[in-house]
């Protein structure tokens, strides 16, 4: 299966809700769909560009000197998102603020740095990083949608449930990350484990 | 005064991991037990206080005489994978023992964001030299707090009996819920 | 001694590459970011000053520390916009802009900054709320209603409002008693 990378990172090595790995930005920025979609499509960015340049250096690298190089291109590649986010979606930007320079210690990036680009060819890198960065992206949009309906009555800024609908505040204050990704992870334990028996 | 209340808007107020979300891998990863817990604490503590010295003495006085503010995150995340190595060396230099306990948190630290996010932190909110320190010293030692209090939660929760499909990350997640909630109960303490 | 060398210049091309790659973006992008910071700080200004078409934040005057804003409408003076701030919000500092026309009274008020609470604070942002600030002047009782004053504050949020309430006094004082009677700025026998 030459796609095999792709779909394996949406779902079956998904970085949030299978190795629990990038969960500070998950839970940040995740207070409505709209934020959430940015923050994967930004990590989506950096994680592509991360892995092909990652794949193609792969074999003149030391691997004694690796990580130090894997960080270096991973953080200018963040860099470069920080300056052309904060240029072309400014107000975006300012939203998720401080987030976007931390996507640099996104584990699931160094992590597939290391696991995936490392050892694997270009193409298959860059599928890899689609995958596993639209998956987060995937991630952060169910958790977003979640909390904005829930603690906002509204979903993409468009109210849902009318003028009488009280939405309960707490899903967009920072319990309401925790306790609403909890709740999904309950719901992915419950369907899997349901399914094995 | 307003260093008191620096200290305690960092550490209790604003905590690092319960209200900004930084630092939740460790947070999350190494809370089973009390005692590595606290190991992982101390590192972090260690870390975050010399990385934000060394960060901001780097910002003032080669980043922005020079004009290379657009650098600040790769030269930031270097100087910590860095100082995290070197830590690391003079540990197990210098105290075998101090290392057995601490040496396998070391490593994590670099991927820790609450680290790189303090470091940056301080520079954004144009914090001066005291101010950086108190308020890095500060976010370190909510960090602990909020990962110990929730290592002795979790050593407890260990024992409970809990729905099947709960078991594991969902009421580890919801427990933090209920912990962030009850820090929310200190907003508003400093003004 | 090929491969300790290696060590060293594989890191070192690296890093060379992303400082170049990095200093070309940021010289490209560099640009479109003042103009993104400043259409940011026009759009505040188009919404609380009254009708004008001149530049305000090109045409800017500092006055005790602080920059007034001026609006012109075909060269003759129609307004004022100053920032100003609270430190008395529920979290941190509640940064504002208000504009103010020649009488004194306020033309608009816009929240630029503020870390209130998601849902009960927050709503200092909303439109009824920003626009109840809308014609008063230094006479008016600018508070929220549990303090005497006429703005109404939120069902479980008093503090963010009347740390805006605080911040508007003091910008409506401010351009009162300091500007319009300079005649430096509001143009003397104009």
């Amino acid at each position: 299966m030459r796609f095999s990378p792709f779909i394996d990172g949406l779902w079956k090595n998904n970085g949030v809700f299978k190795q629990v790995l990038g969960t500070c930005p998950t839970l940040a920025v995740t207070t409505s769909v709209k934020n959430g979609l940015g923050m994967g499509l930004a990590t989506t960015f950096v994680l592509i560009c991360s892995n092909a340049v990652i794949s193609m250096i792969k074999n003149i690298v030391p691997s004694k000197v690796r990580i130090p190089v894997f960080i270096v291109i991973i953080a200018s590649f963040v860099t470069i998102v920080d300056l052309i986010m904060n240029a072309y979606l400014h107000d975006l930007h300012k939203v998720l603020g401080l987030f976007i320079p931390l996507i640099v210690v996104n584990c699931i990036i160094l992590g597939r740095a290391e696991s995936f680009a490392s050892k694997n060819s270009v193409f298959s890198s860059i599928l890899d990083g689609f995958g596993i960065g639209l998956g987060f992206t995937l991630a952060l949009t169910i958790l977003g949608s979640l909390r904005e309906i829930l603690g906002n009555g509204s979903i993409i800024g468009i109210n849902i449930f009318g003028g009488s609908y009280s939405p309960a505040i707490v899903m967009i204050l920072p319990p309401g990350a925790f306790i609403g990704l909890g709740f999904i992870m309950f719901m992915i334990a419950y369907f899997e484990k349901r399914k094995k028996n | 005064m307003e260093y008191i209340l620096l200290f305690i808007s960092a550490s209790i107020v604003n905590n690092f991991v319960l209200s900004r979300f930084l630092g939740i891998c460790p947070f999350i990863g190494v809370s089973k037990k009390l005692d590595t817990s606290i190991g992982m604490s101390l590192a972090v503590i260690f870390v975050m206080g010399v990385a934000g010295i060394v960060t901001w003495i780097i910002q003032y006085g080669i980043l922005n005489p020079l004009n290379l503010g657009y650098l600040q995150t790769i030269i930031f995340i270097l100087v910590i994978a860095a100082l995290v190595q070197f830590v690391e060396m003079v540990i197990e230099k210098t105290s075998p023992a101090l290392y057995s306990s601490l040496g396998i948190f070391l490593p994590l630290i670099t991927t820790n964001c609450a680290v790189l996010g303090s470091a940056i932190l301080n520079i954004q909110n144009n914090f001066s030299f005291v101010k950086m320190l108190i308020f890095t010293i500060g976010s370190a030692f909510g960090f602990a707090l909020s990962l110990t209090i929730f290592a002795g939660i979790r050593e407890r929760i260990e024992l409970s009996d809990i729905p099947f499909y709960f078991r594991g990350l969902p009421i580890t997640l919801i427990t933090a819920g209920i912990l962030s909630l009850a820090f929310m109960g200190f907003s508003g303490l400093v003004k | 001694m090929k491969n300790n060398l290696n060590l060293i210049y594989i890191p070192a091309i690296v890093s060379a590459i992303a400082a170049f790659l990095l200093a070309f973006t940021f010289s490209s992008t560099k640009e479109k970011i003042e103009e993104a910071y400043r259409q940011e700080m026009l759009k505040a200004l188009n919404i609380v000053l009254p009708k004008h078409n001149n530049k305000p934040d090109q045409e800017k005057v500092e006055l005790e520390g602080k920059e007034v804003y001026i609006a012109k409408e075909d060269g003759s003076l129609v307004g004022f916009a100053i920032k100003s701030k609270s430190s008395k919000g529920y979290s941190g500092d509640i940064d504002i802009l208000v504009g103010i026309d020649k009488s004194g009274k306020v033309s608009g008020v816009e929240i630029l900054k503020h870390a209130e609470t998601p849902g009960l604070g927050s709503k200092i942002e909303t439109d009824s709320f920003k626009n109840s600030f809308k014609g008063l002047g230094k006479s008016d009782k600018i508070m929220v209603k549990k303090d005497g004053g006429i703005i109404d504050q939120f069902s479980g949020a008093t503090i963010s409002p009347r740390a805006v309430c605080e911040a508007v006094t003091e910008a409506v004082r401010f351009i009162n008693d300091k500007v319009i009677t300079n005649s430096k700025i509001s143009g003397g026998g104009k």
